[in-house]
């Protein structure tokens, strides 16, 4: 038997957003710790990895460990139909068919049940190995989104060369070439949110899709701030820290001149 | 043409050794390309979807070349990096099969001058569709292209087939793009069908991992390779009255050949005249391939431009808007470089599936086992969260 309640239907909402374009089912792993979810997208270009702690959740139930395969599609189906302040009930049998969401307004006046049939998706799983990271980046979410959007309007590739000066994102296009650097935050009274840092071992320059980038963007509302984190001849990670809860990472494999 | 009837067996036997895909799916992957069934199939798709063969001015036939061209423009354009492996010359013991598809195609050709004369336009296509083949000039014609678009080829000593295996083997390719089911046979760890098939079909691409196969067959590659003779191969005859399923009982009841042999029922099941299993099987688990120690190093190389231009556009008549926009393309694939696979970075862990492991099909739903797969990667994902 599983069950977890979320105050906020919202929050998983937010959570699917970046990931429903991205892969079409996917297994969510609840265990007696939490829920998690590791997806790639069809071209093995990208990996999702979710983590949600359980005391994050209002209530939290979980004894067996189980896969539950989902559709993704479906599951945003389902919380379309969710309120802005409903909240989200989650259940599952052991050895389970379907998945059960219950949605409830705050005054308990409206329920909505959903039944969604569960997938038989393959078990496989990525080991993430913790490396240390050339240059790791702290930025407003909504900033990283805008330079994303920007740069999209004119190049399909970004360059990202971070040293402790700042960070340069790069594409060119048809038309010509496009720059936009940022520099961390010097104002010590900013507030930690709004401000820039970069921690940066040595200078490094590495290639990536932008219209992965800019779909992970997707994630923003779910935090003001976004972690970019580089290694040499590795994939990035954009971190987006789910407040009390977990967080969302996405993984992009670099792209090779 | 391959094994008889192994399709179906590994369907029905082993379903999760199949996957059907799109073909993004296999961006950044090296697929060795078996030429020769590309090329068959470019010269019936472009011959009888178009009503006749594509021509050049001097009356040749040039729809392998176009197809060659433009479907590896879109394999490449999809981050696909194909090399092309060409057959060499063929085993003596296919002889006998070499034999057979030559008085076929030969009938063929008697049967579409009737239905010419008849005029029976839908028989005259099908003859015709039989009396393909690819000669050896639109081999070289092939191969002359893929050097100008600077994409790798690889000539086979013998089958083309075993080639692209040895290349999968070695490591050198990630999986085998071929028609014929013998890749397999013939140890290629994934084989990719429907690779080179128009997209306007709307086929997935149907991907075969051999160690699956293997797993749920539960053969080993030895008794693999033994159920293949049995079933049919290109160099030997079968036994009469031996047939998939049967084959498939045999072998995994007797283990090999020469046991099966022994418990049959000569009278029903006649042994054919030249059944020589020892030396098919030798074919097939040491076949003649250029081992990937000994081949120079595989490169993807610029497109000769001007090259292309002259030979597509002026001896094969080619229409140049369109060449230039395919070079475009392969050009632009060039510059934007290549896209790294992101699971080439984590290493994959295959959870162990629930107690019936093995016959996936009785079972619907997989739950992970407690403790045991659940936990597995949850340290991984502590860590994670943990460096915050």
């Amino acid at each position: 038997m599983f069950e977890a309640k979320l105050i906020q239907a919202s929050l998983l909402k937010k959570i699917l957003e970046p990931i429903k374009d991205l892969v079409e089912s996917a297994n969510f792993d609840c265990s007696p710790s939490g829920i998690s979810l590791q997806a790639m997208d069809s071209a093995h270009v990208t990996l999702i990895n979710l983590l949600l702690r359980t005391d994050g959740f209002e209530t939290y139930n979980c004894e067996r460990s189980l896969s539950l395969g989902l559709s993704i599609n479906a599951l945003s189906k389902a919380l379309k139909c969710a309120g802005n302040d409903d909240t989200l009930t989650m259940k599952a049998r052991d050895e389970p068919d379907t998945l059960s969401l219950y949605f409830e307004s705050p005054k308990n006046d409206r329920v909505c049940d959903f039944e969604i049939k569960l997938l038989d998706l393959g078990n496989d799983q990525y080991t993430i190995r913790d490396t240390e990271y050339a240059a790791v980046i702290k930025m407003p979410s909504s900033e990283l989104q805008r330079i994303c959007r920007d740069l999209s309007t004119l190049g399909e590739v970004v360059t990202i060369c971070a040293n402790k000066e700042g960070v340069k994102f790069s594409t060119s296009g048809d038309v010509g070439s496009f720059n936009i650097t940022v520099r961390p935050t010097t104002d010590s009274s900013a507030k930690s949110e709004d401000s820039i840092t970069i921690e940066s071992k040595e200078p490094i320059t590495l290639n990536f899709s932008l219209k992965f980038l800019t779909h992970f963007t997707k994630a923003t509302p779910l935090s003001p701030t976004v972690k970019i984190k580089m290694t040499d001849s590795a994939p990035v990670v954009v971190e987006y820290n789910i407040e009390d809860l977990g967080y969302l990472s996405f993984f992009l494999a670099p792209k090779l001149e | 043409m391959g094994i008889k009837n192994l399709t179906s067996l590994i369907e029905e036997n082993a379903p999760s050794a199949i996957k059907s895909n799109d073909l993004k799916s296999y961006s950044g992957r090296i697929v060795a390309i078996d030429a020769s069934t590309s090329m068959y199939q470019f010269l019936i798709a472009i011959n009888t979807e178009m009503g006749a063969a594509l021509m050049n001015a001097n009356g040749e036939t040039t729809s392998h070349l176009q197809g060659m061209f433009y479907r590896t423009i879109k394999l490449m354009t999809r981050g696909i990096k194909p090399i092309y492996v060409f057959d060499g010359k063929a085993p003596v013991l296919k002889s006998g099969e070499l034999a057979k598809r030559y008085a076929r195609r030969k009938e063929a050709e008697q049967q579409l001058e009737e239905a010419n004369e008849v005029g029976n336009s839908e028989d005259v296509q099908k003859f015709q569709k039989r009396t393909i083949s690819a000669s050896r000039k639109q081999n070289e014609e092939c191969k002359k292209l893929l050097e100008l678009m600077g994409v790798p080829i690889v000539q086979a000593p013998c089958e083309a087939e075993a080639q692209c295996a040895e290349l999968c083997k070695g490591g050198k390719a990630w999986a085998t793009g071929s028609e014929d089911m013998d890749s397999l046979t013939l140890g290629t760890t994934i084989l990719l069908r429907r690779l080179t098939f128009s997209e306007a079909r709307k086929l997935p691409i149907m991907e075969i991992e051999l160690e699956k196969v293997l797993d749920g067959l539960d053969l080993t590659h030895d008794q693999f390779v033994d159920l293949c003779i049995l079933l049919g191969c290109d160099y030997c005859d079968t036994i009469k009255g031996i047939g998939p399923k049967k084959s498939f009982d045999m072998i995994t009841k007797h283990k090999n050949i020469q046991t099966v042999i022994q418990n049959i029922d000569r009278t029903k099941n006649p042994i054919p005249e030249s059944f020589p299993y020892e030396e098919v099987r030798e074919l097939f688990k040491n076949p003649d391939v250029i081992k990937c120690q000994d081949l120079p190093e595989i490169v993807w190389k610029e497109p000769d431009v001007d090259g292309l231009i002259k030979y597509l556009v002026g001896e094969m008549g080619f229409n140049e808007t369109r060449v230039q926009q395919g070079i475009e393309k392969l050009k632009k694939y060039k510059d934007t470089g290549v896209q790294t696979r992101i699971d080439t970075f984590f290493p994959m862990i295959k959870r162990p599936r629930d107690e019936d492991a093995g016959s996936a099909k009785k079972k619907q739903k997989t739950v992970a086992k407690p403790g045991a797969a659940g936990s597995k990667k949850k340290p991984a994902a502590k860590k994670a969260a943990g460096k915050k």
